[in-house]
């Protein structure tokens, strides 16, 4: 076997050793490289901006625990950005495994801005249904949710005032790390209730979601890690997304590097089969 | 039977799927509140649903754990999992002074269920979802060969792609992060609108096919 | 010929003298009186689930930015300004209606009123509405009138989708009929061609076969386009007397499954090789389903794996894990974010619709074989009027005219 051939061959431990390398370094030793936001995450950005105080916003953690690493950063840097703002802050998530990690997003973010429970946000969290539940929300808010996460009764609430339903709320952000999430909030919400809409997920997910923001179905998308290390430079706090864009920036020029050497050695083994006379692979 | 088993479902089938696709083009709350209703009877069948697949999971690990089959302990920790996680959920907190309900904290204590949550199913999720990172890279150094034009291209494109994503890739190739957003924003987003279309005029034919009962494969059987 | 030089030249002289100095200035228009709106018509807002009323008055001579017109809701003590804006604004034409909806001349305004947001608008109740026009200090307002706001039963904005719809259903079912009477070419899907081989080689390696039929439950078409070909799977795995292994994340997927396996079975006419437990359930969570198929492909080393359906991120996972068993891998799914994974990881793939294609290609039944027609008749059509509404929307911006709407509104999304 020829050094190229083995090359190809390689025990793919030795890929994960590279990657796992490339992610632990500059975390241990960041660098800060500078980050460029994206008209996308901008879009976002600047229709919370432009919401007066006292308006409403309301917010879909639909991921659950796999999905933290990017979508928490996203939900922690919108909250900050809403809390700064003094918008009325509403939390919920659509998928049940989510409700325990949502509430405490929530709860840290309004403690860290010095927001009270009930008076400046309040966290819904879970109810069954996806699409049925939207309806009910854009019906009658307090039938989807007479009581919030801590049972207490969402009529009496000062932060829900004037609230009836999903018509009365001023911009809904569904961070999606699949389905349910921004489609269909989209389908049973924005497309029956009118209100603006706009969309954070993952990175795998965010280049299907392209088609919603050209037809403005969604106003602006945060898409990945990225995104989130976007929005935080944006609101000018940086966290763990902008901590996390070096270690990304590390694997990627890594994953690039292998695929070029992988190229190298496949073009080297042609050249010699084909040299050789030998049939190619 | 015969009626029970074919005629009485494909006949639900038509009624529902006509009424529903139907449902759409009336606005009046009426059409709505039907929705609403039918989308919670969905939600009970559900739940009957999940207490048919836990007791097939329940079933096939009590026989493994009978025969002492390989793998076998496997199967005992999925039981003390399962009803350790239950036992907790249903709990009585000290430290808090009430039941847990499932809840994971009460009033900012973390309960025992909580704790099973953040300090097991969190972390498990995150690392199973990690696990991505690495196997992107083994699958993308197997297979990513410019083996033709096409794949070629393609390698080019993600290989932009991949250097505009990140701030290092921007600084090395400037050009890179202009090109990603073009690359997204048009050809991306026109090749996925395609792909959607297909699906969808498949999916419509597809439910077409169920409502008029032309297609029974759901009703678990072949031909008639 | 003098004379008839200047007959001539009269009329390009008026075309000139009117391109110079038209009729109306512009600035004229600003400066007429102001006079109440004229024409004014309140309505039920057609075509929506009530609470709703559309205003609508004639355009005036005075409209200009500068101008602005109120809407007025209520009744002497009790009247108050609900909306306010430009009076060069909120046409009828700028109003998101459809023309076969269309309530007024395009250049007449439209303003909608709806409840929510501070207005509370009951059906069955009646409500006065007045419009007043204010220029500068000058306010005059057009007399009340009253309208009751209710719901409707059809949403006629939608009638160009239902009717899309019955057309590609008609053309679906046409094309079955036709199928039904002669042959029907179906291009070669690579993928399909590889199961026997995939089969054929689980069988000879002694080593069983692992179908997985997605994420889904039985309501999405992926998840029924997976069962179906299951049952051509089964029917074929039967015949080879090899073992199959389908692992599930929905207990109600498992259970039509486990139907059509048995079916596929009983057809093969090896009703004594079925195994109950061929079809097991897991959990319904993702990852934990995903490490469960993991340890099973790790331990049982299938030397095959279907991967049918639609997935999310445990794609890559299962088919990483499968292909470091060396496992011939098939996959089919219309989840389009991961379809560059299985691309990657299986030796073929399906994508999209071909999944749907897939039930078609193997059993070569008639409905299957007519409905990939029809849905060629459909693509082909959406080919055509992009192209074709591509070309009317470019004459309509270069001519500025509303004529090419009258194509382009028949395959707008409307509300």
């Amino acid at each position: 076997m020829t050094f190229a051939e083995r090359m190809l061959h390689i025990d793919r431990r030795i890929i994960f050793l590279v990657i796992g390398v490339c992610t632990l370094l500059p975390l241990l030793y960041p660098v800060g490289l500078a980050i460029k936001v994206s008209p996308e995450v901008r879009g976002v950005h600047d229709y919370i901006e432009s919401l007066p105080e006292g308006s409403v916003f309301l917010l879909s953690m639909d991921f659950d625990p796999a999905s933290k690493p990017e979508l928490q950063p996203q939900a922690v840097a919108l909250l900050r950005h809403a809390f700064k703002k003094n918008l009325r802050v509403i939390g919920m998530t659509l998928w049940v495994t989510g409700t325990g990690l949502a509430d405490l997003v929530v709860s840290q973010a309004a403690q860290e801005m010095g927001k009270v429970n009930g008076k400046d946000y309040v966290f819904l969290g879970w109810s069954p249904g996806v699409g049925s539940l939207i309806i009910t929300m854009g019906q009658d808010l307090y039938k989807a949710f007479p009581s919030d996460y801590n049972n207490q009764p969402t009529r009496e609430l000062a932060v829900l005032k004037g609230i009836q339903t999903l018509r009365d709320v001023n911009y809904v952000v569904s961070l999606a790390a699949g389905t349910a999430g921004i489609e269909s909030w989209y389908v049973y919400g924005k497309d029956k209730y009118k209100f603006e809409l706009g969309g954070g997920c993952t990175g795998v997910i965010a280049p299907g979601l392209y088609p919603l923001l050209r037809s403005g179905q969604i106003n602006g998308l945060i898409g990945g890690l990225r995104g989130a290390a976007e929005y935080e430079t944006l609101i000018g706090q940086k966290g763990r997304a902008v901590a996390g864009m070096d270690a990304q920036s590390a694997t990627h020029v890594a994953i690039i590097m292998l695929v070029i050497l992988c190229n190298v050695f496949y073009l080297l083994i042609r050249t010699s089969r084909g040299q050789s006379g030998q049939p190619r692979g | 039977m015969i009626f029970l088993r074919r005629q009485l479902p494909l006949l639900i089938t038509f009624v529902a799927g006509v009424v529903f696709a139907a449902q759409y083009y009336v606005p009046h709350p009426t059409s709505e509140l039907m929705l609403t209703e039918v989308t919670k009877w969905l939600q009970i069948i559900s739940g009957f649903a999940l207490v048919l697949g836990v007791t097939s999971l329940f079933q096939i690990h009590a026989v493994k754990i009978r025969r002492k089959e390989p793998g076998w302990a496997y199967s005992l920790i999925l039981y003390s999992g399962i009803l350790g996680t239950i036992a907790a959920g249903f709990s009585y907190s000290f430290t808090a002074g009430q039941w847990v309900n499932g809840k994971e904290t009460i009033n900012g204590i973390v309960t025992a269920f909580g704790w099973i949550y953040s300090d097991m199913m969190v972390p498990l999720q995150g690392t199973m979802f990690a696990i991505l990172a690495f196997f992107i890279a083994s699958a993308a150094y197997r297979s990513f060969r410019a083996r033709s034009r096409e794949a070629a291209l393609l390698l080019i494109a993600a290989i932009i792609v991949m250097m505009g994503r990140v701030p290092l890739g921007e600084m090395l190739l400037p050009v890179s992060g202009d090109v990603t957003q073009w690359i997204l924003n048009v050809l991306n987003a026109a090749v996925r609108r395609a792909i959607l279309i297909g699906i969808s005029l498949g999916a419509v034919a597809l439910s077409l096919k169920i409502i008029f009962g032309m297609e029974r494969a759901y009703l678990g059987g072949g031909k008639d | 010929m003098v004379t008839a030089g200047c007959r001539m030249l009269r009329p390009l002289a008026v075309l000139v003298c009117l391109c110079l100095f038209p009729l109306t200035a512009p600035e004229a228009g600003a400066q007429q009186a102001l006079a109440p709106p004229q024409n004014l018509r309140v309505i039920d807002t057609p075509s929506d689930s009530g609470e709703g009323l559309t205003v609508l008055w004639a355009r005036a001579g005075y409209d200009a930015p500068e101008v602005r017109y109120q809407i007025l809701l209520g009744d002497g003590a009790e009247k108050k300004m609900v909306a306010e804006f430009p009076a060069d604004s909120h046409y009828v034409r700028d109003a998101r209606w459809p023309w076969w909806t269309r309530v007024d001349r395009p250049d007449a305004h439209q303003f909608n009123l709806k409840s929510g947001k501070g207005l509370e608008l009951k059906n069955g109740t009646p409500y006065a509405v007045a419009v007043a026009v204010v220029k500068g200090a000058e306010r005059v307002e057009a007399a009340p009138v009253q309208a009751v706001p209710a719901p409707n039963w059809v949403n006629w904005n939608q009638m160009n989708n239902l009717l899309l719809v019955l057309l590609f259903g008609a053309v679906v079912f046409g094309s079955i009929r036709a199928a039904k009477r002669r042959e029907i070419f179906l291009r070669r899907i690579p993928g399909l061609d590889a199961v026997d081989e995939a089969i054929g080689r689980a069988t000879e390696l002694g080593k069983p076969i692992l179908y997985l039929t997605g994420a889904g439950d039985m309501s999405e078409p992926s998840t029924i386009a997976a069962a179906v070909i299951l049952g051509r799977v089964a029917k074929r795995v039967a015949a080879y007397e090899t073992d199959l292994l389908v692992p599930h994340r929905d207990p109600i997927v498992m259970a039509v499954c486990q139907e059509i396996t048995k079916q596929s079975y009983l057809e093969a006419g090896k009703p004594d090789v079925f195994r109950e437990d061929s079809n097991f359930f897991i959990t319904t969570d993702q990852f934990s389903y995903t490490a469960a198929v993991d340890g099973i492909m790790l331990r049982r080393k299938p030397a095959a794996n279907f991967f049918m359906g639609s997935y999310f991120a445990e794609a890559l996972l299962l088919t990483e894990t499968g292909a470091s068993t060396g496992a011939i891998q098939i996959a089919g799914t219309d989840s389009d974010h991961q379809l560059p994974f299985f691309v990657t990881t299986c030796d073929y793939t399906l994508i999209g619709e071909e999944l749907y294609a897939a039930s078609a290609y193997l059993s070569r039944e008639p409905i299957q074989l007519g409905t990939l027609r029809g849905q060629d008749f459909g693509k082909a059509f959406i080919l055509v009027v992009l192209a074709l509404g591509t070309l009317l929307a470019t004459v309509g911006v270069l001519f500025a005219t509303d004529l090419p709407m009258i194509v382009l509104d028949l395959f707008k999304d409307l509300k």
